[in-house]
C-alpha cells in the first residue's frame, strides 16, 4: 500500500502549492514593483480603517502587505536571495499562512484607501488579493465564500430546476410592481430577446422591485437577468471561478441581444463586470457595461423621470462605496441624482476618493464568526455617520448596506439604511392615468 | 596625510565607476520588470490614463491631494524638506568634482543650508523608526542601515562644503561611492520604481475616472 504524504511533508507541499501561486499572481509588473519601492514610510497607516479602530501595529497597511512582501522577496529580490535577515525576507510555513488568513479576508477589505494615501502609490491591496489567490489554492480561504461562489456556478449549471422556482418569485414581485403603479400594464420582462437593457439583481426583491419601478415609469426597454450579479470568485482571488460567474451573464446578454448590461446597486459586481472581466476575456465586451447609478443619472439628466423631494425631507447622506467610488470611479453620479431627489442632502467627511470604508467590504460580511471585528472596524464609518446628523443613509453597495445596517444597532445611530433606488421610488411622481411600459406592448 | 593622487581618485575614478555600477543595476532590474505582464485596463475607458499618470506624479507636490499630506502637514513639509536635502546632495556630487566653478563660497553655503535640514529631519526619522511600535514593527536591518548610511552622506557632504578639505572631500566621496554601490540592492532604490507604480497605478484610476478626483464637497 502506497504511503501517504507525512504530516510535515503535507505542510511543505501546501505552502509551496501556496508560495507557487501567491508568485503567480504577485509577479506582475504592478506588485513587483510594490514589492521593492514601499520606503516603509508609514504614511499609510490612518488611511486604513481598520488600523483606525483598534490601533494595533499589525493591521497596518504597510504592515500587512510586509508579510506577504517578506515571503515573495525571498525568492525574488537580490539582497534577500543572499541575506535574507537584511531585508526580512522568509520562507512562508504553516504558521504563516494561517496568519495570512486573518490578515487577507478579516483585517483588509481591499478598499484601496491606502493606495490613494500613499505617496509612492503601493498598491497593497493586489499584494493582498495575491494572498488571497495563494489561500484558496491551498483550501484555506473562509468556507462560506467558497459555497457563495459555487453556488452561484451551480445556479447556472441547474438553470432549468431553478427556473420555475425564480418565475414564481418574480410573478409575486410584479404584483407589487402593478399595485404599486396602480396598472396591470407595468411588467418585468424575462428572456426579451432584443430589449436594450439586461438588468442584472442581486438575490431579493429588494433590488428588483425598485429598478422594475424605475424602468416601467422611464419607459425603458429592458430585461430581467436570471443570474445574481455578486461575484465571490472576486472575492477569493479565484481567477477561475470569477471568470465564470461573469461568463453566465456574458452568455445571457449575448443570447438575448442586448445593447447593455446593468448592474444594481453593487459595488464588487460593477467593478468586476465593467473593469475586470475586460481583461479577463481580452478585450472590450460585446455590450456597453454600467451600473443603474449611471442609467439613473441619465435618466435625471434627461428629464425621464420626475421627482418630488419633499417626500425625502429627511437629511441624507451618502456611503460611497470603496468599489463604485475609488475602484470603479462612479462618484459623482449618485450626487447628482441625490440632489434631485431628496431635500437636505449632506455629504460625509471624507468623501468620494477619501471616503471611509465600512468594514464589511470583499466578503468580509458574510463571514459570521468574524462580525465582531467587522464590527469595530466599522466604527470610523459609525462616527463619520453620526456627525452628519443625517437620518437617511444611502449607499449603493448591498454589502455596505449589511454593514451599516448592523453599525446602527450596534452603535445606535437611529438611521435608515436604503439604496439610491429606493429613495428615488420615494420620490418619483407617477404619470397621471395607467402606466405603459414599453415591454408590454 | 592623503595624497593628491588618492583624493582625485576617490573624486573621479571612484565616482564614475559606482556611477557605472549604479546603472548597469538599475538597467537591469528595468529590463526584468518590463518583461513582467502589465496588467492594462481593456475595457472602454471613463476617463484619460495619461492624465491620470500624470495626476499621480504630481500628487507628491499637492498636499491637499491626500488625506495622508492633509491631515499630517508638518510630515509632508519634513518630506519635502528631506528630499530637496538628498537631491543637494547628491547635486553636489556632481557639480564638485565636474563644476567646481559654480562651487564658490555663496553656493556652497547654500547647499549645506539646505542639506542641513535633511540631517536632522533623519534623525528625527530614525528615532521615529525606533520608538513607534507601528514603524518598528516593519522595519529591516536595511532600513535602519540606510536611514543611518544616508545620514553620514549628508553629514559628510555638509562639512566637505563648509570646509572643502581634501580629507573631507574624500569621505564625502568614499561615502557616495559606498552608498552607489548599495543603492541598488536597498528599499532606497524606491525612488525608481515609483515611475513605474505612478505610471500603471495613476493610469488606471485616470482610465476609470477617478482620479483626477471630483472636488470635494464639505
Amino acid at each position: 500500500m502506497a504511503r501517504g504524504p507525512s504530516a510535515s511533508e503535507g505542510s511543505k507541499m501546501t505552502t509551496e502549492l501556496a508560495t507557487k501561486e501567491l508568485e503567480k499572481k504577485y509577479n506582475k509588473l504592478v506588485g513587483t514593483a510594490a514589492s521593492n519601492m514601499c520606503a516603509h514610510c508609514g504614511w499609510c497607516m490612518d488611511s486604513c480603517h481598520v488600523y483606525l479602530a483598534n490601533h494595533d501595529p499589525e493591521v497596518t497597511p504597510v504592515a500587512k502587505a510586509e508579510r506577504i512582501r517578506r515571503v515573495y522577496k525571498k525568492n525574488h529580490d537580490w539582497l534577500s536571495k543572499i541575506f535574507p535577515f537584511w531585508t526580512g525576507a522568509k520562507k512562508l510555513t504553516d504558521e504563516e499562512l494561517q496568519k495570512w488568513v486573518e490578515l487577507a479576508y478579516r483585517d483588509c477589505t481591499l478598499c484601496e484607501r491606502c493606495v490613494v494615501n500613499c505617496p509612492m502609490g503601493v498598491e497593497t491591496p493586489q499584494l493582498i488579493a495575491a494572498a488571497r489567490s495563494a489561500l484558496t489554492s491551498v483550501g484555506k480561504a473562509p468556507e462560506i465564500l467558497t459555497q457563495l461562489a459555487d453556488m452561484a456556478i451551480s445556479r447556472e449549471e441547474n438553470a432549468e430546476i431553478y427556473r420555475d422556482f425564480f418565475l414564481e418569485q418574480i410573478k409575486e414581485i410584479e404584483k407589487q410592481l402593478q399595485a404599486h403603479l396602480g396598472t396591470t400594464d407595468a411588467s418585468i420582462p424575462i428572456d426579451k430577446e432584443g430589449a436594450r437593457i439586461l438588468y442584472v439583481p442581486l438575490s431579493g426583491a429588494h433590488t428588483i422591485l425598485p429598478e422594475a419601478i424605475i424602468f416601467n415609469v422611464a419607459r425603458e426597454s429592458w430585461t430581467l437577468s436570471m443570474f445574481e450579479a455578486s461575484n465571490y470568485g472576486v472575492f477569493l482571488g479565484d481567477t477561475a471561478k470569477a471568470k465564470r460567474i461573469a461568463e453566465r451573464i456574458i452568455n445571457e446578454a449575448k443570447r438575448l441581444k442586448v445593447k447593455e448590461v446593468v448592474l444594481t446597486e453593487c459595488g464588487h459586481a460593477y467593478t468586476t463586470m465593467r473593469w475586470e472581466a475586460p481583461k479577463w476575456f481580452g478585450g472590450p465586451l460585446p455590450f456597453r457595461v454600467r451600473s443603474i447609478l449611471e442609467v439613473l443619472d441619465e435618466y435625471v439628466r434627461d428629464g425621464r423621470l420626475k421627482f418630488d423631494p419633499s417626500k425625502n425631507s429627511e437629511p441624507v447622506t451618502y456611503h460611497d462605496s470603496c468599489n463604485l467610488g475609488r475602484k470603479g470611479g462612479l462618484l459623482e453620479e449618485p450626487r447628482r441624482v441625490l440632489r434631485a431627489i431628496a431635500q437636505d442632502f449632506r455629504e460625509m467627511t471624507p468623501n468620494r476618493l477619501q471616503s471611509l470604508c465600512c468594514g464589511g467590504g470583499a466578503g468580509l460580511v458574510a463571514i459570521a464568526e468574524w462580525s465582531e471585528a467587522r464590527i469595530k472596524a466599522g466604527k470610523p464609518k459609525a462616527d463619520q455617520i453620526r456627525q452628519t446628523g443625517a437620518k437617511i443613509v444611502v449607499t449603493s453597495c448591498d454589502n455596505c448596506r449589511h454593514q451599516i445596517t448592523e453599525l446602527n444597532e450596534h452603535y445606535n445611530l437611529g438611521i435608515k439604511v436604503t439604496s439610491l433606488c429606493e429613495l428615488t421610488v420615494q420620490a418619483l411622481v407617477l404619470p397621471d392615468g395607467a402606466m405603459a411600459s414599453t415591454n408590454s406592448k | 596625510m592623503l595624497s593628491d593622487g588618492f583624493v582625485h581618485f576617490v573624486e573621479y575614478e571612484l565616482q564614475v565607476i559606482a556611477l557605472a555600477w549604479l546603472f548597469v543595476l538599475y538597467a537591469i532590474k528595468i529590463l526584468q520588470l518590463l518583461r513582467l505582464p502589465m496588467l492594462r485596463e481593456k475595457g472602454p475607458g471613463k476617463g484619460s490614463a495619461v492624465s491620470g499618470a500624470l495626476r499621480s506624479y504630481a500628487n507628491i507636490f499637492l498636499p491637499w491631494s491626500m488625506e495622508s499630506s492633509k491631515k499630517h502637514f508638518w510630515r509632508w513639509v519634513e518630506f519635502g524638506a528631506y528630499h530637496v536635502g538628498a537631491g543637494i546632495a547628491i547635486l553636489n556630487t556632481f557639480t564638485s568634482p565636474f563644476a567646481p566653478g559654480m562651487m564658490t563660497q555663496p553656493v556652497r553655503w547654500a547647499f549645506a543650508i539646505l542639506i542641513a535640514p535633511a540631517l536632522l529631519l533623519g534623525l528625527v526619522k530614525l528615532a521615529r523608526r525606533i520608538t513607534r511600535p507601528e514603524m518598528r514593527l516593519i522595519s529591516t536591518p536595511d532600513d535602519y542601515f540606510s536611514l543611518a548610511s544616508v545620514e553620514l552622506f549628508f553629514f559628510s557632504a555638509i562639512m566637505a562644503l563648509l570646509l572643502n578639505t581634501p580629507l573631507w572631500r574624500t569621505v564625502y566621496f568614499l561615502i557616495t561611492a559606498g552608498f552607489l554601490f548599495y543603492v541598488p540592492f536597498s528599499k532606497i532604490s524606491h525612488y525608481v520604481y515609483f515611475f513605474f507604480a505612478a505610471t500603471i497605478t495613476g493610469g488606471r484610476y485616470g482610465w476609470r475616472g477617478v482620479r483626477p478626483p471630483a472636488r470635494e464637497v464639505k
